[in-house]
């Protein structure tokens, strides 16, 4: 994590919306790592990505952040903060912007649209980046949101519907187990 | 009608018009500089255009340090390096471009070389990531179509690790942009047609795609209207100044619609196509226009429709009635200008081989340009356009 160097004592509610960002982080890193091993689809997407590509998911400028890293063909969540230098970072430029983005009230293409979140690194990672998180957030958000978000409706297979209500059941477990990375 | 939130910057001086050339030392002065690097190419050069150039620094205190002329139309890391040195070498206190897109794109990443002292652009990838503001920068464009002279982005060939490198930032914004139909008059006219399909694609664009706001929509609707009365003429008469001018006024226009709004599927299909199979970025978005406009009926039909006046179509009808004459009028232009200069309508005219159509998808749906389109743009409803256009 950078080093909080802010002058303004931050407000109540921006410190909860940080900490409801930071959760959240936490959700999609530790789904992300899960889904990459199951989906067919985001495991025929990581084959597109450079083997210890490294990328973190942040928010500026005193983060919260998380990285990840693809390893052995999947993605290893790797837990919070800017870890192993990586080479692509997709940013929110506040809290703000973040909080609506990981609080489902607004789509990927509309943060970057709205000049919300930018791309650190290759653009090209961060679109192939950009369009995995897409599906990875399928299985987060419910399926009433994602149709409002997204430019199209996401088509579930039966598997992926089972894999969906899998992760729900056992997403305590999972989000206790990355709690502290 | 207002997007939810939207940015707009466009930082750059505009000289237009009938001698603006004669202003530059006198720009260069205001700058504070006098020891200029041009940056250019051999067709430019060749066309006497540097020789005009030159004579504008008759009579004045400035001087031209050094005139780097081979640009190639790939313009890669090495040859901005090589800029560089030769910036930093001859002592020259700013860049001039002059040329299309190729020159600005070179001197924009030199000169980004000179101010952050480093010869690895790697690390400055993606977006607002330069830190500090460029050397004083002055932009002649040779062609009308990129609109380089006003956006805030660059796109650099990476030759060892053989991609792309695209820089977005508000620091990448060139001082002047001088627009003077003297230097597009040589425009042989099969380029003139290209390039001026490629501002029409970031006006039309620029106007139905997810980054749009009012502001950048009166730049498009303004650039669209030269376009329709202009690109014509330029191509068919190359040295009727006032259409020249036209049209540098049209690619400036459409260029600050879309370095604030972005572009959609067309210009990431074009990207693509232009990587697999080396078809010239305006030739690339001139095919593939109208069916990019037409991909985009059910999320922007209604957008579309509202350019058809613009476009000297029928307004008459549906919406969707509205915005299928829009396409038919950009139809008629790409048909008008293949009569008057073999601009290609199709891929297949393009030297697009059968056989590269699926890797051109596979590479459009990783272009950022794809986020930006209204229409979901996924692996098959790209390659169904792409076959389409073939
Ligand atoms: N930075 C941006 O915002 C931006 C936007 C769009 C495109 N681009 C880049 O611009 C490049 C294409 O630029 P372009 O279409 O202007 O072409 P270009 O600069 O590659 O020039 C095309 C050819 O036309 C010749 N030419 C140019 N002006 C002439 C003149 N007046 N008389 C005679 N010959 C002339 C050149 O010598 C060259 O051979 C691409 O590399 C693309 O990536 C950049
Ligand atoms: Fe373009």
């Amino acid at each position: 994590m950078e080093k909080n160097e802010s002058v303004h004592k931050p407000s109540l509610a921006y410190r909860l919306k940080k900490a409801v960002v930071g959760t959240a982080l936490i959700a999609f890193g530790a789904t992300f790592e899960k889904v990459s091993k199951k989906d067919e689809v985001i495991i025929e997407e990581l084959k597109d990505w450079e083997e210890g590509l490294v990328l973190s998911l942040g928010v500026l400028p005193f983060g919260p952040a998380i990285s990840m890293k693809k390893k052995d063909g999947y993605v290893k969540y790797l837990g919070r903060g800017y870890k192993e230098d990586p080479s692509l970072k997709i940013l929110f430029k506040n809290v703000d912007s973040a909080f609506l983005a990981f609080t489902g009230q607004m789509g990927n293409h509309t943060a970057f649209a709205q000049h919300r979140a930018l791309v650190h690194g290759s653009l090209i990672d961060g679109i192939k980046a950009n369009r995995v998180m897409g599906l990875v957030q399928t299985y987060l958000l419910p399926g009433i949101v994602l149709n409002k978000i997204f430019k199209r409706p996401p088509k579930y297979t039966f598997k992926q519907l089972l894999l969906k209500g899998y992760l729900y059941l056992t997403f305590p477990i999972t989000f206790s187990m990355n709690m502290w990375k | 009608m207002l997007p939810e939130y939207y940015e707009f910057l466009c930082p750059v001086k505009i000289l237009s018009g009938l001698k603006a050339l004669s202003n530059l030392t006198f720009e260069m002065e205001l700058l504070g500089v006098k020891k200029a690097l041009i940056v250019t190419d051999k067709g430019v050069s060749d066309a006497g255009l540097i020789k005009t150039v030159k004579k504008a620094f008759g009579g004045s205190k400035c001087e031209i340090g050094a005139i780097y002329d081979k640009t190639p139309p790939d313009s890669g890391t090495d040859i901005v390096n090589e800029v560089a040195k030769l910036f930093l070498d001859k002592k020259c206190d700013c860049f001039i471009a002059v040329g299309g897109g190729s020159s600005i794109d070179t001197a924009k990443c030199a000169n980004m070389i000179v101010v952050e002292g480093t010869n690895d652009l790697m690390k400055f990838q993606g977006v607002e990531r330069l830190t500090k503001p460029l050397k004083p920068f002055v932009v002649i464009p040779t062609t009308a179509g990129t609109g380089s002279e006003v956006t805030s982005a660059a796109v650099i060939y990476d030759r060892k690790n053989k991609t792309k490198l695209a820089f977005a930032s508000g620091l990448l914004f060139p001082d002047i942009a001088i627009l003077d139909p003297k230097m597009t008059v040589t425009m042989p006219p099969k380029i003139t047609a290209a390039t001026g399909m490629d501002a029409l694609t970031h006006a039309v664009e620029a106007y139905y795609c997810l980054q749009k706001n009012p502001v950048s929509d009166a730049y498009a609707i303004a650039a669209i209207r030269l376009v329709f009365d202009s690109l014509l003429d330029s191509t068919l008469k190359p040295k009727d100044e006032k259409k020249r001018l036209a049209m540098l006024n049209a690619s400036l226009l459409a260029g600050i619609a879309f370095s604030n709004s972005l572009v959609g599927v067309v210009h990431g299909i074009a990207h693509a196509t232009g990587g697999v199979a080396r078809v010239p970025h305006g030739i690339a978005n001139s095919i593939l226009l109208p069916f990019g406009m037409e991909n985009n009926y059910d999320k922007a039909g209604d957008l579309i429709a509202e350019l058809a006046p613009f476009m000297g179509a029928t307004t008459t009808g549906s919406k969707l009635d509205q915005a299928k004459s829009a396409v038919a009028a950009v139809r008629e232009l790409a048909n008008e200008l293949k009569a008057a200069s073999g601009l290609p309508t199709k891929l297949s005219e393009a030297g697009v081989k059968k056989d590269q159509l699926e890797e051109i998808a596979k590479t459009a749906i990783n272009d950022g340009s794809c986020t930006m389109n209204p229409e979901d743009i996924t692996y098959e409803v790209a390659l169904d356009i792409i076959k389409q256009a073939f």
